[in-house]
């Protein structure tokens, strides 16, 4: 896509952020028994795939039955950790008031504590997204993502380095709030960093006993399969959501933004950020809930405490609001936005020259090629 | 407000913690469900196994609650969690049954009550409900006083009936007078009841007194009360009823000092919120229920800076009600949210300090 995001008047950011703030409040009035049923639907289902998926796993002897084990394994990890875990951290279903879908109290099947993942998901990424030295999923302070960031010869590995963090991400998600960067570069303590790794190690180590020691054990003779099962399942779950992640942010055409340029933003100047700074995924409704509907990531950026299940009908009317106030809607298949997030990698891990952040037109920071 | 913690000490404590860390406790807690309904490691559910029309607009819900019910005492209540539309809410309702019979709600329609409305529209045998806990002190003293006036009018017969059910099943009903208000004979709840207690127990004497009665001037009246129970200053008195009724008992009671002899069950716990009018900045007070710090705030202003103001440091994250790090339990009070305009002035809600403003005094739990 060519599209360049147009300069709003301060008049228009304000009249596009009541039109989304409308469309939001027409879908909370609407919140009812259909959304709390489709969650305990999921959760459901999770629990019946987890239960299929290791009973095949324990019992079975053959090749078939680990492979459908596994593969129902890492479908009920996959569901939830994206559509249940993810959404329920949210607060997405506070107002249900069921205490099993309440966002503070919820612990997903993930190395990553729920602590830790409210305060640097929810409140830094969602708050300060896409803003360059506050929004630390951009490029996780390793990866290089975008032109304004500047090169480094670490980036010339960081198409591996990539690759690994593929297979290994529920690690990367799970230590990316102890901040090890500032560790290593002095800049904490090992007593602060051991301080702040406190959740992460407690969580790490109930989950590792969970799926290589509990559930093995109880296969007795079967405790290699079974611990060999949890394995592909934890990291099938790992590419799948790294794959969906990478393309909520990172394709061609998403901007970033200047701390400074965003301090006095108003309600429209966040959400046209939230926009400008997320991509949507297509596909049909399984696919969509199979990343926890985070292929809609402008429409969960925009309104993230809203039913994810609900973004797919919110879909066309956001980018009809869009259209008309002449901003880029970011949107692709998989495998484009797949594509485009790879070859970005590749070329960034090269030195270019580390492009300049206009300040006149902060919202239209960058053009897409 | 009664915890649903559960009660476990020791090992099941531990095992529960262990069960908790492995993620395994909702498997549990799922599948249990799965195979019977009722059942739960957690809360306390109650099956209804029967329902009975008392009245035309009241009905008994008699319950079979999982392991996890501890019991009550006659007159005490319990809370009753419903599903309306995806949203639990939460009411109380006395229950009707003596402590060893089979446990029962009693629940009277009222106008405009979504819980109460939805219990008569859709709870049937074999649904489920969520109980807490009993709670009250409208009981007997031990030993029970040895005369007795049982005064009720409307729904507030239920926590009466579950007195005088008690008395009758331990066999101690001495001198009991039941004296109940209602509009007409058809609005008696527990009639047939009522009428097997008192062929049975000599000591019980139960009078109704109707509003469509020829010689009734409707209500309760001091004068009637007064003939039909000379001995009223002797007996240790048990009321509940609606306001109007229960205030003119009180006053009545007061004025010939008897105050103390008289013990009153009110279903509506807290006095309606008071709230400040739309639009002003008004001075509500703010209490923080676990530190105790009590300070005046504006209803102009969110209630995050304004704590922070004050010296408080809660949890907070984006500060525009996005991240819900700073969510918290609203004990009383109303508050209004900027971003929906909803009020939730309900008491025990969780609320987002960084983008409510208070509409009246609200204590947090903070």
């Amino acid at each position: 896509v060519t599209a360049a995001r147009r300069t709003l008047s301060r008049a228009e950011v304000d009249a596009f952020g009541r039109e989304l703030d409308t469309l939001r409040a027409e879908v909370v009035a609407d919140l009812g028994q259909r959304d709390a049923d489709h969650m305990r639907g999921v959760m459901r289902d999770v629990h019946r795939l987890e239960a299929a998926g290791r009973l095949l796993l324990h019992v079975g002897v053959d090749p078939v039955s680990f492979t459908v084990g596994t593969a129902c394994l890492a479908l009920a990890k996959i569901l939830e950790n994206m559509e249940v875990g993810h959404n329920v951290m949210h607060g997405q279903y506070d107002w249900t008031k069921d205490p099993r879908l309440a966002s503070q109290d919820y612990e997903w099947d993930h190395a990553c504590a729920g602590e830790d993942w409210r305060r640097t998901h929810n409140f830094e990424h969602h708050t300060y997204t896409n803003i360059l030295g506050k929004d630390r999923d951009v490029g996780y302070g390793f990866l290089r993502v975008c032109e304004e960031q500047g090169w480094h010869p670490r980036h010339l590995v960081q198409p591996l380095v990539a690759l690994s963090l593929a297979f290994n991400f529920q690690w990367g998600v799970a230590t990316h709030d102890l901040h090890v960067d500032e560790f290593l570069a002095g800049k904490m303590s090992l007593a602060q960093l051991r301080a702040r790794a406190r959740p992460f190690v407690a969580k790490v180590r109930w989950q590792l006993v969970k799926d290589y020691a509990l559930f093995p054990a109880l296969a007795l003779w079967n405790a290699p399969r079974v611990a060999a099962g949890n394995l592909l399942a934890n990291t099938a779950r790992n590419l799948w959501t790294f794959a969906v992640i990478f393309c909520g942010h990172f394709p061609e055409g998403v901007a970033v933004y200047r701390e400074e340029d965003t301090r006095d933003e108003s309600r429209g100047d966040w959400y046209l950020r939230q926009l400008g700074g997320s991509a949507n995924i297509e596909g049909g409704s399984r696919f969509h809930l199979m990343t926890g509907h985070l292929s809609h990531q402008i429409e969960h950026h925009l309104f993230p405490d809203v039913p994810a299940a609900r973004y797919p009908e919110l879909a066309p009317r956001v980018r009809e609001i869009c259209e008309r106030y002449g901003q880029t809607y970011v949107t692709g298949s998989f495998g484009r936005q797949l594509r485009s997030v790879a070859g970005r990698l590749l070329r960034l891990s090269l030195p270019t020259r580390t492009a300049r952040m206009s300040a006149a037109a902060p919202v239209a920071a960058r053009v897409a090629a | 407000m009664t915890s649903l913690e559960p009660r476990t000490t020791g090992w099941k404590a531990a095992a529960a913690t262990v069960a908790r860390h492995l993620l395994l406790d909702r498997h549990a807690e799922f599948w249990l469900d799965q195979v019977a309904p009722g059942r739960s490691l957690t809360e306390t559910r109650a099956r209804v196994v029967k329902v009975i029309a008392e009245t035309a607009d009241m009905r008994t819900f008699v319950l079979r609650p999982n392991r996890r019910w501890t019991g009550h005492s006659a007159g005490q209540y319990t809370t009753v969690d419903v599903e309306i539309d995806g949203v639990r809410v939460r009411r109380c309702y006395s229950l009707s049954s003596a402590p060893g019979d089979q446990l029962a709600i009693t629940v009277k329609r009222v106008a405009g009550g979504r819980v109460s409305t939805w219990m008569h529209d859709h709870v049937g045998v074999g649904d489920v409900l969520v109980l807490g806990a009993a709670a009250g002190d409208f009981v007997l003293p031990t030993p029970a006083p040895a005369k007795l006036l049982l005064l009720s009018g409307g729904s507030g017969a239920t926590p009466v009936m579950s007195i005088l059910r008690d008395l009758a099943a331990r066999d101690a009903v001495r001198d009991v007078v039941f004296v109940h208000h209602a509009r007409s004979r058809a609005d008696v709840p527990f009639g047939p009841d009522l009428r097997a207690l008192a062929a049975r127990h000599p000591g019980l004497r139960v009078v109704l007194e109707l509003d469509d009665a020829p010689d009734s001037r409707g209500g309760f009246d001091e004068q009637r009360l007064r003939q039909r129970v000379p001995d009223l200053a002797e007996r240790a008195t048990f009321l509940c009823g609606p306001t109007g009724l229960m205030a003119r008992v009180e006053s009545m009671y007061e004025a010939a000092g008897l105050a103390d002899r008289l013990t009153s069950e009110r279903f509506v716990a807290a006095a309606p919120v008071s709230r400040v009018a739309d639009g002003d900045a008004q001075i509500v007070t703010v209490r923080l229920g676990r530190t105790g710090t009590r300070f005046a705030a504006t209803s102009a202003a969110p209630l995050l800076d304004q704590i922070e103001r004050n010296g408080g440091r809660p949890a907070h994250g984006c500060r525009m009600g996005i991240c819900h790090t700073c969510t918290c339990r609203k004990r009383t009070g109303a508050v209004r949210n900027l971003i929906t305009g909803a009020v939730s002035d309900a008491p025990d809600e969780d609320i987002q300090l960084c983008i409510s403003v208070p509409q009246s005094d609200v204590e947090l739990s903070l």
